[in-house]
């Protein structure tokens, strides 16, 4: 099964430990001391075993013949498209249909959403022959839907993390970067528009960049004219907001403007990373998990007792593994030669590592929160899971390389 | 390296680079800030409790009030001594060690957050448990506000402590662990007014009780928005009156309500319990008590639904007339105390018999065998169909949680119940005179009576007036009352009405004892048969007219005896009383001056004199500050 040349252990080896560490860090995160008498929750080991239903799934990949899983991908999207619209009659929790509850277990279809949806976009867009403009019209269409029901759950964060799995397949399928950046060029003039040194550099940036990509006049100027105008209209919609609407936005993107909503947990997470200082508290010696997060700290919030705890250096290393690991990742993606396998493991790539990096960032007070977990550390049966097998599918692409073309 | 893995190295490393200058800033540069911040524990969030709405009478004279309570809050970090913490509880609290390492676990992942472990503590417990406080630092007192239910009743319900199941129902709608929530009766139907909107505010001092202005947020405040106080149709007088009126031993309902509006004037069911008990912890004696047989805490106006008996009758007669086939003067066969049916023979309550009678007379003197004979002409199903468009099967709708809707059986009840050859004429005959296995409320009958007092228009009762506070909304505005006709048409409707008024004025009426110097009366007197006991069940149900209809009643005694005889005077004291006092019971109370804002004040259209306008500009600010309490 395993073909000992091939098989990328060291992605393996990377992968295992990181869950070990989650589990170790959400045991934490679930144990407090009330004088002297220990209690933990049982999170722990149901993440354990969750973690073993994921190795499972792993061998299970591995083990499944290349045309029964290629021929599987199609009916999982669909199943899991029909799982998405279901999930919207399900019972909110705390405001959103993200979750069914089936015995105990909380399942959430936008996890598995990701995988399916990375797999079919890389086999539409590998197809021989196809223009680029197919390209980005089966891309988008394909990831509109499960976006579009993801974000009336409502989770906004998570249909943010398809875009941009969306964009690195396209990079991998080769499509010239300067129609990514004509797509993503209104969503940046908004961004640039808040100050004015930001226009100036993000136009010049844009004009320079697609004369350097020798696209023709008309079409340069249309994007420069285009964006110029955007950057430029957006202060006079911003001045036409009512107050509570600017605040919503401000509070969106500055959570601490809102320290008794929005902030609170931020701030909460900021105080604790802090304090880790340089070497941490060590294990369970953390006390700022006890504040009363809410979501809870053995979800989303799981980096900033790992930065309470193990301090900077804690922190290093757990970036360093997270590194390592991507560093992997990007490997395969310069290895794998049929082109459907090299699109989806860049979709792959870029859905975990931009997970890590917004929910570190949000622990840390860099992004704002939107409820993404950590992959493989955060607590979560249907994130631990899916982004197992998802790293399961790379294992299985590089163990079979070369057998075709 | 392809291309694309040259493009995600950069990013990559961009990213990572971001992530670790961060941390450095966070942790090795600010490391020793933040861990000052993280020991002294000084930024926390704490709720301020919005003041739950009051519940007043329709004259602004309190039901159920806010008074000030001691309660005792525990911060589990804090504890040294678990076991010396729990005997001391005990001791004090009569608080069992399991009760708090349960409390304690529960909440194990919010440390630093008080738990509330016992409110409402009698002042002098409070005094004695004061003295040890400096051994416990984990143990705080605070001033909180409990409820105060001014006399028993069944409507106003009462608060409690949030349980888990509810805690985790209601979460996301801001309830604390600490809180109350409503638990039965007006409480709970109206929570969503009563309750009002928890603030919050940012405490963030050191020791000195400076303000650190931490994240560069000096203070944060979000003012407690205070719930709506209900005023009621409810008159604390009538109702009071009649809670009297009731006899003491007896068990069974009174409803007296505006014929005109809906409103329930008096609600009364007996026996009845205090909600006061349920402020503080219930002794096991007092548990019994109000789990005794006689069940106190059922509320029987909506609660619970019993065989009607002759107060149905009605019902049946309009079916009748309806279908054409009676009209007033019809004389159906005549009464020799009972009614051959096939091989049984129904028996009249008058054992002598009435002889033949018409639709007026038959309700006059209750005569059963007129409706036996008039039931064989009444298919089941259009009956069931009439008993439920003249609102006796539906809930009413009255704003109370838990009613019980009425029961009237169809064909297909019958065959799943006795078998599919069941004969259905001989339970016809039965349920003409609202018995067999017809089964209404008091209030569905109070509802019914006071729709034929108001011309046949029937309006959802109703126990909301309107609200006063933060805003003043009225019972439409809260909840659209529900309105239809019954099925009467306007000459049937007098010929039911003329018998109704016989009842009580003609010399054979079954309630001849209930009349009323100025006003004219109406009513129907049952005695209903029924499983849980040999005596019937006592029911009158009628109304009141002076130069307009006036209110309705319905007066229900489990197991009492006969309608005429138990129910109908009882009905005629109230009656007496409303009639005495109407000038006082119907006076409008101007709005008391706490309940009134500036816009209040602008409207008036008499001159005020300075010195009152200078007299309320001196009370509105302090008035506000109360608020924020």
């Amino acid at each position: 099964m395993i073909n000992r040349k091939k098989f990328d252990f060291a992605l393996l080896a990377l992968l295992v430990a990181l869950v070990l560490l989650g589990c170790i860090a959400i045991y934490s995160a679930s144990t407090t001391v009330i004088s002297g008498v220990k209690s933990t929750q049982n999170h722990w080991w149901r993440q354990i075993i969750f973690a073993l239903f994921a190795f499972g799934g792993v061998a299970l990949i591995l083990w499944t013949p290349m045309p029964i899983f290629d021929i599987l991908i199609l009916p999982a999207f669909v199943a899991n498209i029909f799982a998405l619209i279901l999930v919207l009659f399900a019972p909110a929790v705390s405001g959103a249909h993200r979750w069914f509850s089936i015995g105990g277990v909380n399942f959430q279809p936008s996890e598995s959403a990701k995988l399916f949806s990375i797999l079919l976009v890389a086999r539409s867009i590998s197809r021989e022959g196809l223009s680029d403009y197919r390209k980005l019209f089966y891309g988008f269409g394909i990831m509109a839907l499960p976006m579009f029901l993801i974000v009336i759950e409502p989770d906004l964060g998570t249909s943010l993390i398809f875009l941009l799995s969306l964009m690195a397949m396209f990079i991998a399928a080769d499509v010239p970067v300067f129609y990514i950046l004509f797509i993503l060029s209104p969503a940046i003039s908004v961004i640039a528009s808040v100050h004015w040194i930001g226009i100036v550099i993000w136009l010049s940036f844009l004009v320079f960049f697609l004369i350097r990509s020798r696209l023709s006049w008309v079409a340069i100027t249309v994007a420069g004219i285009g964006n110029a105008f955007i950057s430029l209209i957006m202060p006079m919609l911003w001045m036409g907001l009512k107050d509570y609407q600017q605040n919503r936005i401000l509070t969106f993107f500055d959570p601490t403007r809102d320290p008794l909503g929005a902030g609170y947990q931020i701030i909460q997470a900021k105080i604790a990373v802090g304090s880790g200082s340089l070497i941490g508290k060590g294990w369970l010696g953390g006390t700022q998990k006890n504040m009363n997060f809410l979501p809870e700290h053995h979800t989303d919030f799981i980096f900033s007792v790992i930065g309470e705890e193990f301090g900077f250096i804690g922190s290093l290393l757990l970036l360093g593994l997270f590194a390592a690991f991507f560093g992997r990742m990007i490997h395969a993606v310069g290895e794998l030669k049929v082109l459907e396998r090299k699109v989806a493991t860049a979709g792959i790539f870029a859905y975990l590592m931009s997970q890590s990096f917004i929910n570190i960032g949000m622990n840390i007070g860099l992004v704002p929160a939107t409820g993404i977990p950590l992959p493989f550390i955060s607590y979560g049966g249907s994130n631990l899971l899916f982004s197992t097998l998802s790293v399961a599918v790379i294992l299985k692409y590089m163990n079979e390389r070369g057998f075709m073309k | 390296m392809t291309k694309a893995s040259r493009i995600f190295s950069i990013f990559s490393a961009i990213l990572f680079a971001i992530l670790v200058i961060a941390l450095f800033r966070l942790q090795a540069l600010k490391g020793r800030y933040y861990q000052q911040v993280a020991e002294s524990n000084i930024f926390r969030i704490r709720r301020i409790f919005a003041t739950r709405g009051e519940i007043y009478d329709n004259k602004y004279r309190p039901i159920v009030q806010n008074i000030p309570s001691h309660d005792l809050y525990l911060t589990s970090n804090k504890i040294t001594d678990l076991k010396a913490l729990s005997r001391f509880l005990n001791l004090h609290l009569e608080i069992d060690e399991e009760e708090l390492f349960d409390l304690v676990q529960k909440q194990r992942f919010k440390t630093y957050e008080e738990i509330m472990i016992a409110d409402n503590i009698d002042y002098d417990k409070m005094l004695s448990i004061s003295e040890y406080l400096n051994y416990y630092p984990e143990l705080t007192f605070r001033i909180g506000s409990t409820r105060s239910y001014l006399y028993p009743n069944h409507f106003s319900g009462y608060v409690g402590r949030i349980n888990e199941q509810e805690y985790e129902k209601y979460r996301s709608e801001d309830y604390s662990l600490n809180g109350y929530i409503g638990k039965t009766g007006l409480e709970r139907f109206y929570e969503v007014l009563l309750r009002g909107r928890d603030g919050r505010e940012i405490v963030q001092v050191d020791a000195r009780g400076r303000s650190l202005g931490l994240f560069g947020i000096d203070e944060g405040y979000i003012k407690p928005l205070n719930g709506l106080s209900l005023v009621l149709t409810i008159d604390n007088d009538l109702q009071n009156f009649c809670a009297q009126a009731f006899p003491e031993h007896l068990r069974g309902a009174l409803v007296v309500s505006d014929v005109r509006t809906g409103g329930i004037l008096a609600y009364i069911s007996k026996p009845d319990y205090d909600p006061n008990l349920f402020m503080q912890r219930i002794s096991p004696e007092i548990w019994d008590e109000l789990n005794r047989p006689a069940k106190p805490m059922l509320d029987r106006v909506i609660h619970a639904t019993y065989p009607p008996g002759s107060v149905f009758k009605p019902i049946t007669a309009g079916l009748g007339l309806e279908k054409r086939l009676v009209n007033r003067n019809t004389r159906l066969s005549s009464c020799r105390g009972g009614f051959q049916y096939g091989n049984r023979f129904f028996r009249c309550w008058l054992h002598a018999g009435h002889g033949s009678t018409n639709v007026v007379q038959a309700l006059t003197q209750s005569c059963d065998v007129y409706f036996y004979d008039l039931s064989l002409k009444l298919p089941l199903e259009e009956f069931k169909d009439y008993v439920i468009r003249s609102g006796l099967y539906a809930k009413t709708g009255i704003d109370l949680p838990n009613e019980r809707r009425g029961f009237f059986p169809d064909a297909e009840w019958y065959k799943k119940t006795f078998g599919p050859n069941i004969g259905i004429s001989g339970h016809k005959i039965n349920l003409s005179i609202g018995q067999g296995e017809t089964l209404t409320s008091p209030i569905q009958m109070n509802a019914y009576f006071a729709a034929i007092a108001n011309g046949g228009n029937w309006i959802q009762p109703h126990l909301l007036k309107q609200t006063v506070g933060r805003s003043r909304l009225t019972v439409s505005e809260v909840q659209a009352l529900r309105r239809f006709r019954l099925p009467f048409s306007s000459s049937d409707l007098k010929t039911i009405q003329d018998g109704l008024y016989d009842v009580c004025n003609a010399p054979t009426g079954t309630a001849r004892s209930v009349q009323v110097p100025g006003a004219k009366t109406f009513g129907k007197t049952g005695s209903a048969e029924n499983s849980m006991g040999k005596t019937t069940h006592a029911w009158f149900c009628g109304y009141i007219e002076t130069d307009k209809p006036e209110i309705a009643i319905t007066v229900f005694m489990e197991n009492a005896g006969g309608g005429g005889a138990m129910a109908a005077p009882v009905a005629k004291k109230v009656f007496d009383y409303y009639i005495g006092n109407i000038e006082d019971i119907k006076r409008t109370v101007a709005l008391p001056e706490q309940f009134r804002t500036a816009e209040d004040s602008e409207e008036q259209d008499e001159p005020e004199d300075i010195e009152t306008i200078e007299h309320r500009q001196l009370d509105e600010p302090e008035a506000e500050t109360e608020e924020e309490l």
